[in-house]
């Protein structure tokens, strides 16, 4: 490592303690667990549910059930074993089930691909590469919008960073069915994407 | 011997760049990608696809602290309540339950994903890997002059910009000037919120198609490193040597795992 400049001394290195949480509050091991959980993975689980084409506060109602969720799963002492795909699996439920309570009451299918615009684009440094980003984004919605749910899900969990088998697990196919998927998808996004 | 007209296909490519071959296999698919030029240019564009999906993806979401609070409110209820239930069993049973969170705990950090190997500057040429780690000699990483108490009273940086101009020299620094922009983000070995400088030198392309160690793992690293920095668990100096050595051993330290938390 290089430095601009002097650094202080360094001091002793004290022992880490695990778990982010709110020194000043008396929680339970458990109950600040679950709050460092939320931390890692509260907007990666948001994204995903976003994707079903759900409101931003439907969104977040659903991650917070999720944590309620795991918070009862790990008191009742289940297992530890492939946590991130169990959250992920609870919020891909959930959010279908949103949905579709949503349809049944609106009749209105919202559009997945219009969910990802609903996030706020990152602005690009000047308008006219902002001019050249929207148009790329609304170029490839249009491709994912037309992908089969299935294989659009698997390009979202993927995105996430889950695993084949993680995503196999949340979405209850095999491990064959979700390369079949992604292969399918990026051949499509990478046709668009060499124009 | 590979033959350069046996190209491998899509799907095989697609597996191999998330990592879900065998050894042997990625051997193999290395070995041809080598003297392949149109197997190689063709797992750019595959990979160039995954990364535009990502960048289209993550959006910016709206705060977290509103939600973080209201899920510890819930969470503190339910916690009130077991506590309440829990006062009232017998002694010898209140004593067995640490003993079975442990269990938990223990098998929970026993989770074992295989590592992924270092990135050889070979792989980078092959287009093939997704850049987990920089490479020392190109991202020592440099730490511009900030004190603990600068670092912390400051709003957390994060993900700042970084100029276009500067993004394309960190590819040509790479060896891969005709990489798609969008497939890699330009990150901060060591981030801003930890004191981490705009020089090119603290700036590396992080491929958006890591599975394993990728951003979203290196950002709760910074996370835990900047709180047990402004908590004076530890000093400024050393979250920054760490994190820039070798920033998934960090991770393995300050997380006490072999892997990623999952």
């Amino acid at each position: 490592m290089i430095f601009m400049a002097d650094q202080p001394p360094e001091s002793t290195l004290r022992l880490p303690i695990p778990g982010v949480a709110d020194r000043e509050r008396a929680a339970s091991p458990l109950a600040d667990e679950i709050i460092g959980l939320f931390d890692q993975f509260r907007d990666r689980l948001l994204r995903y549910v976003l994707s079903f084409g759900l409101s931003v506060p439907d969104g977040e109602d659903i991650v917070q059930e999720v944590f309620l969720s795991l918070y009862r799963h790990l008191q009742r002492g289940h297992s530890r074993d492939k946590l991130r795909a169990w959250m992920f699996r609870v919020a891909h439920n959930l959010a279908l089930k949103r949905r579709n309570r949503a349809r049944t009451m609106r009749e209105d299918t919202g559009g997945e691909g219009a969910a990802l615009v609903s996030l706020i684009p990152d602005p690009g440094p000047n308008p006219e590469d902002r001019m050249t980003e929207t148009q790329r984004r609304q170029i490839l919605l249009a491709v994912v919008a037309v992908l089969p749910e299935q294989d659009r899900r698997c390009l979202v969990l993927r995105a996430e960073g889950l695993r084949y088998r993680e995503i196999a697990s949340v979405l209850e196919i095999s491990l064959g069915s979700v390369a079949l998927s992604l292969e399918r998808s990026l051949t499509r996004l990478a046709r668009v994407v060499q124009r | 011997m590979e033959s350069r007209d046996s190209h491998w296909s899509d799907r095989e490519l697609i597996l191999a760049a998330d990592g879900e071959l065998t050894a042997r296999q990625t051997e193999r698919l290395r070995g041809h990608l080598a003297i392949c030029r149109e197997c190689r240019a063709r797992a750019q564009e595959l990979e160039s696809a995954m990364g535009e999906f990502v960048h289209l993806h993550r959006g910016r979401l709206p705060p977290a602290p509103a939600a973080r609070a209201s899920l510890q409110g819930k969470i503190d209820d339910l916690d009130s309540s077991r506590l309440r239930a829990w006062s009232g069993l017998p002694a010898w049973r209140r004593g067995l339950l640490p003993i079975a969170l442990g269990a938990c705990i223990l098998a929970f950090v026993s989770l074992v994903i295989p590592p992924r190997p270092p990135v050889s500057e070979t792989d980078l040429q092959a287009g093939l890997v997704p850049m987990s780690s920089p490479m020392a000699s190109l991202t020592p990483g440099v730490a511009r002059r900030a004190t603990r108490e600068q670092v912390c009273r400051a709003n957390q940086e994060k993900n700042r910009d970084v100029p276009q101009a500067l993004r394309r020299q960190v590819f040509e620094l790479y060896g891969i000037p005709a990489a798609d922009p969008r497939a890699y983000e330009v990150d901060y070995l060591i981030t801003p919120a930890l004191g981490g400088s705009d020089d090119i030198g603290n700036l590396w392309p992080q491929s958006y198609a890591a599975t394993v160690w990728n951003a979203h793992v290196k950002d709760a690293l910074e996370d835990r490193l900047r709180e047990l920095v402004c908590h004076g668990d530890l000093d400024l100096a050393t979250a920054q040597r760490d994190i820039s050595k070798d920033w998934i051993a960090a991770y393995k330290k300050y997380f006490r795992t072999d892997e990623p938390i999952q």
